[in-house]
């Protein structure tokens, strides 16, 4: 299988003012395509802080991030913008849905910034609705729907775009048991199908239970790495 | 390059933004409205009061133009008064459409007596009818009356008459320079008194009938200034252009009233500036409206804004929404601004507020309306707009600001 992400000696170091905290620490691990990775740790263990970096959300100290043969460590600001539109999608806790936009507006609103024509890209964003049960709910505002149904959409919108994979931080976190299962129904079902890297940090025990991969950071460090045949 | 199908989404999302919250855009509209309707209340009423005043001294002294000899503005003698000739004639013929009449009159400085008494005098030959269409001349009289055609007396100032103690049916006798060198001498008998608001004017003028005046000054139908007055005031300039390209450059000058009285222009600019200070004290307080909406919008928002730029949008176009909802919100005040103000304007442009008691009577000595005049030109509205777009365009920098500082990591995560 192709390998999607490679991070050799990944540092991430913040200054803070009693003394440096290293948050990712010298972590070397690599993603193929196609799997369903939960990276799992207590609070501050790094869990976050390493998905930003291999998200080009934020730059590391020290080390590199490949991604697709690109090392995406030494690319300026703005390269960074056109490789994450291209290439990763996000899904974040706390659903982050452009509160404006109707439901098919948010989930085409990355394929807008690709230039994607705009038949293609209303198909694509009604498809990707169908698939997370939300056909009902295309020209509905963030605001009138539940939690779940929200992070649905957010999922809609990370994956329409065909992104090499996705990162997902902590996505059920907000929701209630029946959201979370639905959620993480079809995200399995969207990896199994398409083939789609998912990369999840979480605490969630119903995640971790459908990840074929478990990787456990503690103190900015990998210590365990383990895989599953689910 | 933003193709439009991105400026559409830019602007979709700015302005849904700005009905997010309903009572901070109307807040924050409402207080640019009233600081725009009070920036045109100002305006108008200062400009009303121009014009009045422009009108004012246009009709008193030098009229819209003027066609003078080319030597004659740099030069107020009688050397150099102008032949009115057929070629004035035919350019005056050929614009006739943007003339509403004109004004011929010589004039000239002479010593004036009576018995022992002797003063300086400024002898003004003119067309009694076309002064009275110009300036109602014949109703600043208070004795005796105006010459008709064919008569040959002299109507003089107040102040002259005092000075010389003249009264109607009394001779003045006048001596000065006529036209190239002649000597100008003649008596007059006094057939009306004047009263000016101006003890400049009282106390100088002497007025004789044109062709009377012409044969004083030994200069048969040559005139000092030929005074024209344009149809609307907007068409001094072109006129002036026009009449200048069409008369001989070598011998005759065409000038606007500004150009006759650059003291006068000069002191209007300074009063504008004046008012200009105070105009953008109101726009200063409306911007501080605007910024603090803007301040708070972009606390409120970090987290919205880190998501955005982390799905994909760039800093760029993130900017340029934060820049359209400061310039919406500020045109929704303005708009509301102008649409409440116009038709205030409109009223009081309609029904000028009048001046009592003392101010009302130096009005009307001055020859002025006494009323105090709104304008309603379009210009004072436009700036409004544009001023208000200045405004908001710098209230906007801060947000710009702010977005190009923010660590999308953190921020998405607030």
């Amino acid at each position: 299988m192709k390998t999607v992400i490679k991070t050799t000696n990944l540092e991430k170091v913040y200054n803070s003012s009693v003394a440096p905290v290293k948050a990712v620490n010298q972590v070397n691990l690599e993603f193929k395509e196609g799997e369903f990775t939960a990276i799992v740790g207590p609070s501050g263990s790094g869990k976050t802080t390493f998905l930003n970096l291999i998200g080009g959300l934020d730059k590391p100290t020290r080390g590199n991030v490949i991604i697709d043969d690109t090392d995406i460590s030494s690319m300026k600001e703005s390269q960074l913008f056109d490789f994450r539109l291209k290439h990763i999608g996000f899904v974040f806790q706390a659903y982050n849905l452009i509160p404006v936009l109707t439901a098919v507006e948010n989930v085409s609103f990355v394929m807008l910034l690709q230039n994607r024509p705009k038949e293609e890209m209303e198909k694509r964003a009604k498809e990707m609705l169908e698939q997370v049960g939300l056909s009902d709910k295309i020209n509905v505002r963030p605001n009138k729907l539940s939690g779940g149904q929200q992070q649905r959409v957010a999922v809609a919108r990370a994956l329409a775009s065909k992104p090499d994979f996705v990162l997902a931080d902590e996505p059920t976190a907000n929701l209630d048991t029946e959201s979370a299962f639905n959620l993480l129904d079809i995200m399995s079902k969207l990896n199994k199908e398409e083939n789609i890297t998912l990369i999840f940090s979480t605490h969630d025990q119903r995640v971790i239970d459908r990840a074929r991969r478990v990787i456990t950071l503690v103190d900015g460090a990998v210590s365990k790495d383990e895989y599953f045949d689910k | 390059m933003l193709k439009p199908i991105h400026m559409k989404m830019l602007v979709t999302l700015a302005w849904r933004n700005l009905w997010r919250k309903k009572r901070r855009t109307f807040i924050t509209a409402s207080s640019v409205m009233f600081a725009t309707i009070l920036a045109i209340t100002l305006m108008s009423m200062v400009n009303g009061m121009k014009d009045q005043m422009v009108d004012s001294i246009v009709q008193n002294t030098t009229g819209h133009l003027q066609i003078q000899d080319v030597m004659y503005n740099d030069e107020p003698t009688m050397d150099h008064a102008l032949g009115y000739e057929q070629e004035v004639k035919a350019a005056l013929e050929k614009y006739s459409a943007d003339i509403d009449y004109i004004v011929p009159r010589i004039h000239g400085f002479c010593l004036a007596s009576k018995g022992m008494s002797t003063r300086g005098v400024k002898v003004m030959g003119v067309e009694a009818q076309k002064e009275d269409q110009m300036n109602s001349l014949s109703s600043r009289l208070i004795k005796g009356s105006m010459f008709e055609p064919r008569d040959d007396f002299a109507v003089i100032g107040k102040g002259v008459a005092e000075q010389l103690d003249l009264s109607l049916g009394d001779t003045i006798v006048l001596l000065g320079r006529g036209f190239q060198g002649m000597t100008a001498a003649g008596k007059f008998k006094i057939g009306g008194v004047l009263a000016f608001p101006l003890p400049e004017q009282n106390n100088t003028l002497v007025y004789l009938p044109l062709d009377i005046a012409q044969g004083f000054f030994a200069a048969p139908q040559r005139l000092t200034n030929l005074i024209i007055m344009t149809k609307q005031k907007d068409l001094v300039p072109e006129l002036a252009e026009k009449l200048n390209a069409e008369l001989d450059d070598e011998w005759y000058r065409v000038l606007t009233w500004e150009e006759l009285m650059p003291d006068k222009v000069a002191a209007f600019e300074a009063r504008d500036a004046q008012v200009s200070v105070f105009a953008w004290i109101l726009y200063i307080v409306a911007g501080f409206g605007i910024f603090g909406t803007v301040i708070t919008m972009m606390f409120e928002r970090v987290r919205e804004f880190g998501i955005l730029l982390s799905i994909g949008l760039k800093r760029i176009r993130l900017s340029i929404i934060c820049i359209l909802e400061t310039i919406f919100v500020s045109f929704i005040g303005v708009l509301a601004g102008i649409a409440l103000g116009f038709p205030i304007m409109f009223w009081l442009y309609k029904h000028p507020i009048p001046m009592a008691d003392d101010l009302g009577d130096v009005m009307i000595d001055m020859g002025i309306e006494p009323v105090m005049s709104f304008s309603i030109s379009p210009d004072i509205f436009i700036s409004q707009a544009i001023n208000i777009f200045f405004i908001a365009l710098i209230v906007g920098m801060y947000p710009v600001y702010k977005v190009f500082r923010l660590d999308m990591g953190s921020s998405s995560r607030k």
